[in-house]
């Protein structure tokens, strides 16, 4: 049973920080962005390249998550922002191509291999029936630190106040003197850095791969959409949600219910699963499970 | 050499069939499907599956095009009440979850194996007129398609489904019913789609998940998008141009010697790089939508 | 005794905490030519979009030849023979007038049918367009009807709308604000258009600001303030009518009578 729950934190961990980015910058920029999660990619790749070059592990997070930032302004500024003048359905389109650009760069530059950092070797830890890694311990331990901290500057700070205020209602924001490109670029930069973070920490159990980005694709849009777009806090329990169910379905043992022992759904079902709660999501909840999402008519 | 050009021939044959599948409701109707190709997945497997059963296998082709419109109308109910952007992220979820299934349904689909010794069309024909005349039969379904998809999109429902891209509170005041207007196109495009995707598995005599990949959706948009959205001709000219990018890289890679990874993205990231520029400078396409002017 | 083609009862709307419509009742017999009037803000725009079923009322019916029509999707409504057009109307880009004329033809466009292309759909298709370029013509947007719909002025995208509507063949059309923006020739031609349409049977419910409009083409006027319906009554009578005046300007008719003695004193 722990070990259940601590799987689940675990893949919340995975999730969190990305869908949180995402789902931020969608109050903003009302459109699906596909990109996104290569960015996590991308970020995963630079934590290893710059670790590679010999700086410590922590250096190498925050300097991929900080390039990772700069990398989705430049983007956003040099092509999204175009394409959005003729339309949300344009940008989508745009962000399909961003992705397979971002996907064939790397593709191209450092193989289909997937690349492993080298980690000191150490015991996991067991707490009752369950195992985890010292890596993964020490991923949702910072992950719990960033979101609390991400809360605190949204909810307690003038910025924070602004970029809400300013996801509500662009005009009226406009009207009172907020500045509102420089805001948006602002929360472009951190929703790439949380991007980056997330992908970087994911990749230290799994590795930095090519896939990395396209396996979170449909997993982050369906937290993101749960929790409703533009929702801060939406989105961690979306993740969570999403998170719960994966580990659920595949740990559940059917067994009982068909008149057999062991029972249980292959593993390539976890996909799946989040897959239908998406298709759920936007047939039942389009709007979220808490109505709060910043509306886009 | 010849058989390079048969079949980059057949092969750009039979994505121009699905590609116009796509233009059907994403060219004249606007719809963002990024599940299409799960269509072609559905025509694959249905040949596949006829094969397997023991089924006379041509049985495949009017039986993965029923299917495709059975799914065509489910994926047209759930944008009932979805914005545009957000049905084009289920339909990409529907895909990926026909894809798990097929991925996993070993009884059913061969699983990751798939299912092989799929009969060409000419089995009986030695070799090479047997492929000869499989391109023959594809182009002529080429040709065939693109007349009824150009004669579609200028006739009444063609004029009704590009209104109601442009203007719907204007259909909807006219007394279209939007909603069956979308199920309709989805579901013809769907089954063009799925008719090319049985071609598929005759000629490369295997069924597999490999191919429904939402990358592959893509590609399709890509051809679509290129060439010139709601334009027969465009949309040839698109599969012709990305085809082209195709062949032309393992060219490329036999001249300077790199490894299938970078194979793999150059043509990624060119067929990447064509989409974005097309949008930033040419959103239209090459050959953009003509205005229409009945006689 | 007319018949009544359109009955409205008790209807009521609500955004949010706004009641736009309150307790609207008012009956249009075949035949009629009704100006609906109100100052801005009186619930028009609202009262129109229910009646032709772009928005559900809270309460109330709405009859149309004794038919619900009630939240009832709009392109039911147009099947049963209720038309309307827009104010602002906004066309397509890649349509040409012709072709967005012609596509108010709704008959026979299913997919088979258009794939094959038989001798009926040759026929229709000829039909549709002859009938459309008459009607094209009789709004004097000949001239343009090979022009992209969205180029056209803002004037003629209104009478392009009002073509559109007629070519559903309605028996009752509602029109909103058709001389708003439109040049003081055209609407000359405008009154005529609606009267020839009037005595070949059809009914008409117009919106409109313009009281000299409103005395030439209509015979009966209603009035709406407030989400109320505060007069029906003949277009000549409307000045003389205390509830209207208060309406637009504000006051009764005897003070502003008061008031304009004050002010020539």
């Amino acid at each position: 049973m722990l070990q259940f729950l601590v799987d689940a934190l675990l893949r919340t961990a995975d999730l969190a920080l990305i869908t949180l980015g995402l789902s931020m910058l969608y109050g903003l920029i009302r459109f699906p962005n596909i990109a996104h999660v290569q960015y996590a990619m991308c970020g995963a790749f630079l934590a290893y390249a710059i670790n590679s070059a010999g700086a410590p592990l922590i250096v190498s997070v925050v300097l991929a998550s900080i390039l990772t930032g700069l990398l989705t302004l430049v983007i956003q500024l040099l092509v999204f922002d175009r394409l959005l003048k003729s339309g949300p359905a344009i940008a989508m389109i745009g962000s399909l191509a961003v992705s397979m650009v971002l996907v064939a760069s790397v593709l191209g530059i450092a193989g289909s291999f997937p690349h492993m950092f080298s980690l000191p070797h150490t015991e996991p830890l067991i707490i009752g029936d369950a195992r985890i890694s010292h890596t993964q311990l020490w991923f949702v331990l910072t992950t719990l630190v960033l979101l609390t901290l991400f809360v605190l500057l949204l909810f307690h700070t003038q910025v924070g106040r602004a970029m809400r205020a300013l996801a509500c209602n662009p005009a009226l924001a406009d009207a009172s003197g907020l500045n509102a490109s420089r805001i948006t670029n602002g929360v472009t930069f951190i929703s790439g850095m949380l991007a980056g973070l997330g992908g970087s920490m994911l990749s230290l159990s799994t590795g930095a791969h090519v896939n990395l980005g396209y396996d979170l694709l449909l997993p982050v849009f369906a937290a993101a959409i749960l929790g409703g777009l533009g929702n801060p806090i939406g989105a961690v329990a979306g993740a969570a949600l999403i998170a719960l169910t994966e580990t659920a379905v595949t740990n559940i043992n059917f067994g009982p219910l068909l008149g057999e022992t062991l029972v249980f759904l292959p593993v390539s079902y976890i996909s799946a699963a989040s897959f239908l709660i998406l298709l759920l999501a936007l047939l039942f909840k389009p709007y979220g499970l808490f109505d709060r999402e910043v509306r886009r008519v | 050499m010849y058989d390079f050009l048969i079949f980059t021939i057949t092969i750009a044959g039979i994505y121009a069939i699905m590609a116009l599948g796509l233009n059907v409701l994403a060219g004249y109707g606007g719809l963002l499907n990024f599940g299409h190709i799960a269509f072609a997945g559905i025509g694959v497997y249905a040949t596949g599956i006829a094969h397997a059963r023991g089924w006379p296998v041509l049985v495949g082709i009017p039986l993965g095009m029923i299917a495709a419109m059975i799914l065509g109308w489910a994926m047209a109910r759930l944008g009932r009440r979805l914005a545009a952007d957000y049905w084009g992220i289920a339909t990409l979820a529907v895909a990926e979850i026909l894809r798990t299934v097929a991925l996993n349904e070993d009884e059913l689909t061969g699983g990751a194996n798939g299912i092989t010794g799929i009969p060409g069309l000419f089995e009986s024909v030695a070799s090479p007129w047997d492929q000869v005349y499989f391109s023959a039969v594809v182009l002529g379904i080429v040709a065939v398609t693109a007349f009824f998809s150009a004669r579609l999109g200028d006739g009444r429902f063609g004029r009704a489904l590009r209104l109601m891209r442009e203007q719907p509170a204007l259909a909807a005041c006219m007394g279209y019913n939007l909603q069956k207007i979308k199920s309709h196109a989805i579901m013809c495009g769907g089954a063009i789609t799925a008719l090319a995707g049985s071609l598929y598995a005759h000629y490369f005599n295997f069924a597999g998940t490999e191919f429904m990949l939402a990358a592959e959706t893509f590609v399709l948009w890509t051809m679509v998008m290129i060439g010139g959205m709601g334009r027969t001709a465009g949309v040839l000219l698109g599969v012709i141009l990305v085809q082209a990018v195709y062949a032309f890289v393992p060219f490329l890679r036999d001249l300077l010697g790199f490894g299938s990874d970078v194979a793999g993205a150059l043509r990624l990231g060119l067929i990447g790089a064509i989409l974005l520029i097309c949008l930033l400078w040419r959103r239209e396409g090459l050959l953009p939508e003509k205005l229409r002017n009945p006689a | 005794m007319t018949q009544s083609i359109l009955e409205v009862n008790g209807l009521a709307k609500s955004f949010g905490a706004f009641q736009v419509l309150q307790d609207v009742r008012f009956e249009i017999s075949k035949g009629d030519i009704v100006g609906l009037l109100g100052p801005n803000g009186s619930g028009k725009s609202t009262l129109l979009n229910i009646i032709s079923g772009f928005i559900a009322p809270d309460r109330g019916s709405v009859l149309l030849d004794g038919k619900s029509i009630a939240s009832t999707p709009t392109f039911r409504i147009v099947k049963e023979g209720l038309a309307r057009t827009f104010q602002l109307p906004s066309m397509p880009q890649k349509m040409s007038v012709l072709e967005v004329a012609m596509a108010a033809d709704t008959r026979m466009h299913g997919v088979m049918s258009t794939l094959i292309k038989g001798p009926s759909m040759r026929k229709a298709e000829r039909a549709t367009h002859e009938r459309a370029m008459h009607l094209l013509d009789e709004l004097l947007l000949t001239k343009v009807s090979h022009l992209p719909a969205s180029a056209i002025s803002g004037g003629q995208k209104k009478l392009l709308g009002i073509v559109c509507a007629l070519m559903a063949r309605p028996r009752l059309l509602m029109l909103d604000e058709p001389t708003a923006g439109v040049h003081p020739n055209l609407r000359q031609d405008i009154v005529r258009a609606l009267h020839r349409l009037n005595e070949q049977g059809m009914t008409l419910v117009i919106v409109e600001h313009d009281m000299h409009f409103i005395r030439e083409a209509c015979n009966r006027c209603i009035v709406l303030d407030q989400g109320h319906i505060v007069a029906s009554c003949k277009p000549q009578e409307l000045t003389a009518n205390e509830r209207v005046v208060q309406a637009y300007l504000g006051s009764t008719v005897a003070e502003a009578e008061v008031q304009m003695e004050v002010i020539e004193q």
